[in-house]
């Protein structure tokens, strides 16, 4: 009898101490746009994989609009939130006092797809042509602006058709001569429609990048200028664990996906795919243990996607690709870091599109990498 | 017609303490609107929330008077109010005559109601995308998605209407040999008119909110496209501008209907003393 | 006008397709400007045969005729008043009484002169422009009195008329109808399930049985006019409600 009470006893207090352990961890929310996608695959391997935890805290994630997540961090209803950098400069503009503390996407991620053959890319052909876009508002729009001014062609030059998040459909039925789109996903469907011979009379496409043109800030965390000033080391050990969780997507990109599962209901997640994912993940990490340069684990990424593709057609591919489109978009010798003139540049486009009144807005105060260099492993 | 009006007014004493009374009764809805100001502006001076969240009123009066000068708010406004009209036409025709005929054919009420009721169950927020891609993004779909919503009551409150007509008024227009237009003219409408018009105020009000729908799903102009556009600027006291006026409009609409009331239901006012 | 009833047989359609007879065979002939009460149990079908006779209700065999031409619709010489006042509320007095009227296409100003006209005979001279819910039960049937008389009609049809009003209005309102029937001479046809009130204003009572309803008794109305109220102490006056009463067959009370 004792000697049951005694084990209940220990195992109570086991249980109690591991609650113990959970509870030292701060909850915290990062408040993220869009829905849930693949292309948020660092915040599902911080969770997943314990970086976040690593730094301090328990992360849960929600999906809200952009201008929402804002507001609710200036407000300071949540601490840390993932907007484009065009929102920070508007917002700033308008009273919110957000700053800029990690620059997520080192490439903004909009471009045009047209239709022609490789090398038929060139932006002045998109003269008089029928354009689709989701509509005439956010990153895709700011990215169309620029395009069209790096090409010396204004709005006016183009027809502009607003199509929603539809540019594959309305793409390959021939309703739009050119899409602005996400170059990390968009045209890989478009891509696989033409091999399949379901994209109409298309026979090929082109893709120009924003960032082929010009350099603008894009995704980045934010966080309020009032939590930044009286708690960096909060923001500083969020900033470490993100950075370190985007590093292991960077350079483990099938771990990643597993990762992102339980996160995407949209993932196929085909047990044979995830199976092959899991010997490439094993492996990988034991490449990585030789500390490879930024060089060799991109040649590396490549090689696995040899492997891959050798397996059956499968939306899990397809997915995956996106994943190694976008990481190529994250990718950067030191990751996290933004320059003035990314900012100067989408300031720019912004007053170009009447968004922005004349007067400059302090753009040197939107961001801070002091929180970058401040990383801790 | 003064005279009789008069003399039955006329009992003694009464008249000045009831137009007080009226008085007061004017002026009481004008006093939850001051209190609602007086909250706003405690809030802002308050500081409970950032002026970016609560805007304070004197900044959304600004934002109003701009939106005005630049003639932004009245060009959406117009656009708005062009699908909201055509919009409350196309609805109110349909859902007058479908009622009309559903009331006087109880057979096609067993026929119609599957359609009818799981086409008013469905949230039109949930298919006015579809909307979109069937009638496309310019001021048809919209003009649809109100009609849509301004549908229903009009056809419920009709089919009560025309059905709630005294049986023995309509003996009565039968024994005088009434045709069946004056059957209509003088006894069917003035019968339905109190009911029809309280489902009218229904429905003007929510055609400001299916007009609004069509232009959050296709972006391009009107007040549901200021909204979301000075939202994507982060102009709070514009987005406070916008809603206030789609208030507005809605309680323009709705006077106007009580007016047409006040007008044309003279009797019931004077039978209700 | 004449009227008459022949053969008369009424059947209502049950919901399960099955028939309910509610009235005769009747035959029945009324002279030209009698006044005839009906008087019977309640469901005995006399608001049926008043209906029948307006055109209302088709029957089911046999016939009635307005004389001698058969009636199968409502005629514009033959004007029924329903039990209860049946106004429109949206109408003013005046524009209730003209409702046939207007109906008839009479132009504004002849059928407010002929409404003007008789509103003094229906005490209704003050409330011209008032609005039926303004009205009391009393003044509200002679409205429906009114838009009844204005039709000038050869034969007027009472379904009850003034079965909704206490019993001091009502003998008012009673004696004042025959006042109006004196000077028009109409044939009158009057349902009533009061006999006291039958016997004081009819030339003849006839009684129905419980339905469906038939002829049970037919009884003359010697008493001249005009009939006043203090009749109603007469011994031949009581000796013709006894002998109504005892027509009706009433096995319940």
């Amino acid at each position: 009898m004792r000697k049951i009470l005694g084990r209940a006893l220990i195992s109570c207090f086991i249980i109690l101490s591991s609650v113990g352990a959970q509870a030292d961890l701060l909850q915290e929310r990062i408040l993220l746009t869009f829905i849930p996608n693949i292309q948020f695959a660092p915040f599902y391997v911080g969770i997943a994989n314990g970086h976040f935890a690593r730094q301090g805290f328990e992360v849960t994630l929600e999906h809200l609009q952009e201008p929402d997540v804002l507001d609710l961090v200036a407000a300071g209803q949540a601490d840390f939130g993932i907007v484009s950098g065009e929102q920070v400069i508007l917002a700033r503009s308008k009273g919110r006092d957000v700053v800029y503390v990690y620059e997520w996407f080192q490439e903004y991620p909009v471009g045009i797809v047209m239709v022609g053959d490789n090398g038929a890319g060139d932006l002045e052909n998109l003269t008089d042509m029928i354009v689709g876009i989701p509509g005439r508002f956010g990153a895709s729009y700011s990215g169309l602006t620029t395009l069209l001014q790096s090409a010396g062609l204004s709005e006016d030059d183009i027809e502009l058709n607003e199509i929603g998040f539809n540019a594959p459909d309305v793409f390959c039925l021939g309703a739009v001569d050119a899409a602005v789109v996400y170059v990390n996903n968009e045209p890989l469907q478009i891509r696989d429609r033409l091999a399949a011979g379901d994209c109409g009379d298309v026979r090929g496409i082109t893709v120009v990048s924003v960032a082929s043109q010009v350099d603008l800030v894009s995704n980045g965390l934010i966080v309020s200028a009032d939590l930044a000033g009286r708690d960096p080391d909060k923001v500083q050990r969020l900033v470490s664990g993100f950075n370190s969780a985007l590093k292991a997507t960077i350079s483990n990109p099938a771990n990643a996906y597993l990762a992102s599962g339980t996160f995407v209901e949209t993932l196929p997640g085909e047990p044979e795919f995830l199976a092959l994912l899991r010997e490439l993940a094993a492996e990988q990490a034991a490449f990585l243990a030789t500390n490879p340069t930024r060089e060799q684990i991109a040649q590396s990424r490549s090689e696995n996607f040899a492997l891959l593709a050798g397996a059956p057609e499968s939306d899990d591919l397809t997915q995956y690709e996106v994943l190694l489109r976008t990481i190529e978009l994250w990718d950067a010798d030191t990751l996290g870091h933004s320059d003035l003139s990314s900012w100067e540049a989408m300031s720019d486009t912004l007053r170009l599109m009447g968004l922005l009144s004349d007067d400059v807005p302090d753009l040197g105060a939107s961001f801070s990498n002091q929180f970058v260099t401040g990383i801790r492993e | 017609m003064a005279e009789v009006g008069e003399k039955i007014d006329a009992k003694p004493g009464s008249r000045s303490s009831r137009n007080a009374l009226l008085q007061l009764r004017q002026l009481s809805p004008l006093l939850s609107l001051v209190a609602l100001l007086l909250l706003w502006q405690l809030i802002t001076s308050a500081q409970i929330y950032p002026a970016f969240i609560v805007p304070p009123p004197a900044a959304v009066g600004e934002a109003f008077i701009e939106a005005l000068q630049s003639g932004l708010l009245l060009k959406h406004l117009g656009v708005t109010l062009e699908e909201m009209f055509f919009g409350l036409i196309l609805g109110l025709g349909i859902g007058l005559s479908i009622g009309y005929a559903i009331a006087k054919a109880p057979m096609l009420e067993y026929t119609l109601s599957p359609v009818i009721v799981a086409f008013q169950s469905t949230p039109i927020v949930a298919y006015a995308p579809l909307l979109v891609i069937w009638f496309g993004s310019g001021p048809t779909s919209k003009i649809v998605t109100t009609a849509v919503i301004v549908f229903f009551p009009s056809l419920v409150n009709t089919i009560v209407a025309v059905r709630a007509v005294s049986p023995n008024l309509r003996d009565l227009m039968t024994s005088l040999n009434a045709t069946p237009w004056q059957s209509f003219r003088q006894l069917e409408l003035p019968s339905a008119l109190p009911v029809v018009l309280a489902g009218l105020k229904t429905s003007v009000t929510l055609a400001v909110i299916g007009a609004v729908v069509g232009e959050f799903v296709t972006q391009g102009s009107g007040l549901g496209y200021l909204v979301t556009s000075a939202r994507n600027q982060y102009d709070t006291p514009l987005v406070i501008v916008t809603v206030l006026t789609m208030t507005a409009i809605a309680l323009s609409l709705y006077s106007f209907v009580v007016l047409l009331e006040w007008r044309w239901l003279a009797w019931r006012r004077r039978s209700k003393r | 006008m004449k009227l008459s009833l022949r053969e008369l047989v009424v059947d209502f359609k049950t919901p399960d397709a099955g028939r309910l007879p509610a009235l005769g065979p009747i035959s029945l002939e009324i002279s030209p400007g009698e006044f005839l009460c009906i008087v019977g149990p309640s469901g005995c079908g006399k608001s049926t045969l008043i209906r029948t006779l307006a055109g209302l209700q088709p029957a089911t065999s046999g016939s009635v005729a307005g004389d001698d031409l058969p009636i199968t619709g409502p005629l514009s010489t033959l004007a029924i008043m329903f039990q209860d006042a049946n106004l429109m509320p949206w109408r003013t007095v005046i524009d209730n009484i003209a409702l046939p009227l207007e109906l008839a296409g009479v132009d504004k100003a002849r059928r407010h002169k002929a409404v003007n006209e008789l509103l003094p005979q229906l005490h209704l001279q003050d409330f011209a422009l008032s609005y039926p819910a303004e009205l009391s039960g009393g003044m509200a049937q002679r409205v429906a009195l009114g838009r009844v008389i204005v039709q000038r009609p050869r034969a007027l049809l009472l379904d009850e008329p003034f079965g909704a009003l206490d019993a001091m209005t009502r003998e008012k309102i009673s004696l004042e109808l025959l006042d109006l029937w004196r000077e028009h001479r109409q044939t009158v046809v009057m349902v009533t399930h009061d006999i006291n009130e039958a016997v004081l204003m009819a030339d003849r009572v006839v009684v129905m049985s419980s339905r469906p309803g038939q002829l049970v008794a037919d009884i003359a109305i010697g008493l001249e006019r005009p009939r006043a109220i203090n009749m109603i102490y007469r011994e031949t006056f009581l000796r013709l409600v006894r002998e109504a009463r005892a027509a009706i067959d009433l096995p319940d009370s």
